[in-house]
């Protein structure tokens, strides 16, 4: 059923009368999973799915969500005229909003933009964005705020998924590429160790090749403070308590030595910093750390015997190490365990993270956020601002500075430095930290606007609403969790009104007075070439990665430019790390405690993520019938142990607390998680939001919330 | 070459994908024929796919009166033909497995066909199509034939459901939950 094998052997599809397939991806997580859209030929209206078999990464997979994602089109509450709301008291709710022109939308945009900039400055209009879009749309909306907007003040929903993992890469092999090898090696490995990784729900398609490592006789090993449908069937599961990833990757590394499982010739001519790490991991041995950890000495000696003898492993991880307020540091010491061990830089062995969204890795090297520029340039390296304004057409004096983060962003709009809103492709009313103040944050604000294809909870903050389209109603590139750049296609023209949302900046921007640097781009295409051009030479370096190379080669792996033309599928063969003296770097990493431990008045730890049925904050995954009919609402999972000693039942409702807010939930009994923990997924809205609760504690480095640990309270009602 | 339907319950992650991807067939009226079961939802999140079978003498067509329920020449047995049906039920009681359902509204039968748009013509069914575990595979009666021979408990029982069958003789083929028993590792 895998890899080559499979592919000698693939199926036909069934194209019934009347239709076409449009081949392309799922809009969804960072799997990006291949799909055929079925498409009606006399209405030309989408209306199924057929397996994608030849699709190299997933043969015809797909998850629940994949199967449904064609529903998302032609569905009855899509946006099809932008909306304008004259009450401004209304604000917060669904009510008030009447249809309008799209002439009328962006006059007052860039009316009320322009009046508040002229007032307060340039940098009170913020742009908040998001990645589950194309590199082309992602590049532009980097371009478009700092070209025609001239404000510094934009970031992206990446900071609540993929900063982390962004950082700690960076940190230790000097590039952030998710995956050091194509998914397609994760089966004939030896061993997977993966940390705080929901796989089977977050990430199903990958599971597959993950049950195919135990089949071949290999191990599995999986960290996580529950039982998740992964760890149920793994050969080790760590039940870690939340929070304390940095103790238990130190440990792995303390043992690796201890036993002789490290890679002395590797570590000497290709790694910094074994020395200093070698000597703060010391202290974290079985018994220290199992005293931090709460999992078994036994268990943790296992794990490295396990991964220390394996001749190939890998090491992944995802949120659940990454959301933490030392998510970068976690990262980081995961891939320690890699680098003393070398097994990295060949196939077979390495170190990846699950991106979370559809496009989390493309999304984050091209400018949406705060700090950086087109082919993962710093906007703080005048170098890097040179060679983007030459193809931006505008000097290093107006391309403004560094930006803050997006939790930080709301804090801004709190102070009223910022007073404006730009929001596309995000719904952090829901996503965001510390909802209560975000929410706030938002109702506050001067003037609002919100691109989305549904009435999102955060439009309900909004004055205009402009309607966008679906990922199916336009094309472009995505770069998947692999670091594979592959090519969306159009399968239906956008439905009523509804623009893409690079025709809307590039409208904003000719109202702007800035056309010039806009109007040359009449198609996705042209973006593509102009964002192509832009990050040749830097460390993502898309320039040879053109839509027909991605066509014949099912992908691109970046970087693709002179030196590699058809890409790059393995990082680090030639033991290269990306640092300028190409050694990795083995971080030493003393570990702290989560921002927010248990005490007497919040004496659980409250831990949040994702069902199978939903994707991120569920504004078009609860819209599904099937979806929906599934997973209709959230809930708190409780250890029976915790449930007794509450005296609640199985679907009781309960009060859930925090430091920062309350929410209602029914009571989900299951012995699959610690008895010192509760758990609750993130998909819901308004009073449903557990967002309401969690912990806005920002890690130093990337600045990704703490949303998977704080403390907490139960209350019967 | 002739392929069967295959049943890993070890791998089932209960993320309901065969539902939504059966709903897709077409001749399925957007209504999903197959069913996942949590096992013991209070204690852990194992879960497994109930299928139709597609039995080699089916209850379900020997117990209807009008011959309603044809076995087509892959074996796969297919749902009530709808000018036949009378909506007696028996099926829905026959079946030791619990699939054919009926529908009130229409007064009919309906059940799993194994895709059979599609399988008449080799093509995977929709639920093994997208099964992102592998839980539900179309393999070759090679392959199953490995399969049989590697999956062996520990106690000397069989992990594939058959010879000697629960039920009856089947066409779709099951191993139950302990494959990796007698798994041996690598290292």
């Amino acid at each position: 059923m895998l890899g080559d094998k499979a592919l000698k052997d693939v199926p036909k599809n069934v194209i019934h009368p009347n239709e076409e397939l449009i081949k392309t991806h799922c809009s969804y997580c960072g799997m990006q999973c291949g799909m055929n859209l079925r498409v009606n030929t006399k209405t030309n209206k989408i209306i199924g799915v057929e397996p994608r078999y030849e699709w190299p990464v997933t043969e015809g997979k797909m998850c629940p969500k994949g199967v449904t994602a064609y529903q998302q089109t032609n569905h009855k509450d899509r946006l099809l005229k932008p909306l304008i709301r004259d009450d401004a008291s209304k604000k917060g709710t669904k009510e008030g909003f009447r249809e309008a022109s799209w002439e009328e939308a962006l006059d007052l945009i860039v009316k009320n933009f322009k009046s508040l900039q002229g007032e307060y400055g340039e940098d009170t209009v913020s742009v908040f964005s998001g990645v589950s879009m194309t590199n082309e749309k992602c590049y532009l909306t980097g371009k478009f705020a700092r070209v025609a907007l001239k404000t510094k003040y934009i970031d992206y929903n990446g900071r609540f998924c993929m900063a982390s993992a962004a950082g700690g890469s960076l940190r230790s092999l000097g590039v952030d590429r998710g995956s050091s090898l194509p998914w397609t090696d994760l089966h004939q490995t030896d061993c997977l160790f993966i940390a705080g990784s929901n796989t089977a729900e977050c990430h199903p398609t990958s599971m597959y090749r993950v049950w195919e490592v135990q089949n071949r006789g290999g191990y599995l090993i999986v960290v996580d403070p529950r039982e998740t449908p992964i760890a149920r069937r793994a050969d080790l599961h760590l039940d870690l308590r939340p929070g304390t990833d940095l103790a238990l990757a130190n440990c792995m590394v303390h043992l690796l030595i201890k036993n002789g499982h490290i890679d002395e010739e590797f570590i000497n001519q290709h790694t910094n910093g074994f020395e200093e790490t070698k000597e703060l991991v010391e202290l974290f041995t079985p018994e220290y750390t199992s005293e931090i950890t709460g999992v078994s000495p036994e268990k943790l000696i296992r794990a490295a015997e396990i991964y220390g003898k394996a001749p190939n492993a890998i090491v992944m991880f995802a949120r659940g190490v990454e959301q933490q307020s030392k998510g970068v540091d976690n990262v980081s010491s995961y891939i320690n365990m890699a680098l003393v061990t070398g097994k990295i830089g060949r196939p077979k062995a390495g170190v990846a993270t699950f991106t979370g969204q559809g496009n989390g890795q493309g999304g984050r090297e091209h400018g949406q956020k705060s700090d950086l520029l087109p082919g993962y340039r710093k906007i703080t390296n005048p170098q890097h601002v040179k060679e983007v304004c030459e193809v931006w057409g505008i000097t290093p004096e107006e391309m403004p500075g560094p930006g803050v983060s997006a939790y930080e962003l709301f804090e801004l709009m709190d102070k009223k430095e910022i007073r404006g809103m730009y929001l596309l492709c995000s719904n952090p009313a829901v996503s965001a930290p510390n909802l209560n103040f975000v929410r706030n944050a938002m109702k506050n604000l001067d003037f609002m606007v919100c691109s989305d294809f549904y009435l999102s909870e955060s439009a309900e903050f909004a004055d205009v609403v402009l309607p966008t389209t679906t990922w199916s109603e336009d094309e472009g590139t995505v770069t998947n969790l692999e670091g594979r750049i592959i090519k969306i296609n159009q399968a239906q023209k956008p439905i009523g009104e509804s623009k893409t949302d690079w025709e809307i900046q590039i409208e904003i921007a000719k109202r702007y007075g800035k056309g010039k640097y806009f109007e040359h781009l009449k198609t996705a295409k042209d973006i593509a070439d102009e964002f192509r051009l832009a990050t040749k030479g830097g460390n993502a370096d898309y320039s040879g990665a053109t839509w027909e190379k991605i066509e014949e080669q099912n992908g691109v792996f970046w970087p693709c430019n002179e030196e590699n033309v058809n890409g790059t599928p393995h990082m680090f063969l030639d033991k290269k790390f990306y640092h300028p003296d190409g050694k990795a770097k083995i971080c030493a990493l003393p570990y702290r405690p989560p921002a927010e431990e248990p005490d007497e008045i919040y004496p659980l730890r409250l831990t949040t993520g994702r069902v199978v049925y939903h994707y991120l904050s569920g504004n078009q995954t609860r819209r599904i019938p099937f979806l929906k009919d599934m997973c209709p609402e959230p809930y708190v999972e409780i250890h029976p142990e915790l449930a007794v000693k509450y005296q609640i039942e199985h679907d009781e409702l309960i009060r859930l607390y925090t430091r920062r807010g309350e929410a209602t939930y029914k009571v989900k009994i299951t012995e699959a998680i610690r008895k010192d923990t509760v758990f609750v997924p993130y998909h819901f809205g308004h009073k449903e939001s557990i967002n309401l609760l969690t912990n806005a504690a920002l890690d130093p480095m990337s600045r990704m919330p703490e949303f998977k640990v704080c403390a907490a309270q139960i209350e019967k009602l | 070459m002739k392929k069967v339907l295959y049943i890993e319950l070890e791998n089932c992650i209960g993320c309901r994908s065969c539902l939504a991807a059966c709903t897709q067939c077409g001749g399925h009226e957007e209504r999903n024929r197959n069913y996942v079961i949590d096992v013991n939802p209070f204690v852990d999140r194992q879960t497994m796919p109930m299928m139709c079978l597609h039995c080699e003498n089916p209850p379900c067509a020997r117990s209807c009166p009008v011959q309603a329920i044809q076995v087509h020449e892959t074996g796969a047995v297919l749902s009530a033909m709808t000018e036949k049906c009378l909506g007696c039920q028996n099926c829905t009681i026959a079946c030791p497995y619990g699939i054919p359902k009926f529908d009130v509204e229409q007064n009919l039968m309906y059940k799993c066909d194994l895709c059979i748009d599609r399988t008449k013509d080799g093509i995977p069914p929709m639920c093994a199509s997208v099964c992102p575990t592998d839980t539900l595979q179309w393999v070759t009666e090679e392959e199953l034939a490995v399969k049989k021979s590697q999956f062996r408990l520990s106690n000397g029982m069989m992990a594939s459901m058959e010879d000697p069958y629960l039920e009856n003789k089947t066409n779709v083929h099951v191993s139950l939950p302990g494959i990796l028993e007698g798994k041996e590792k690598l290292f």
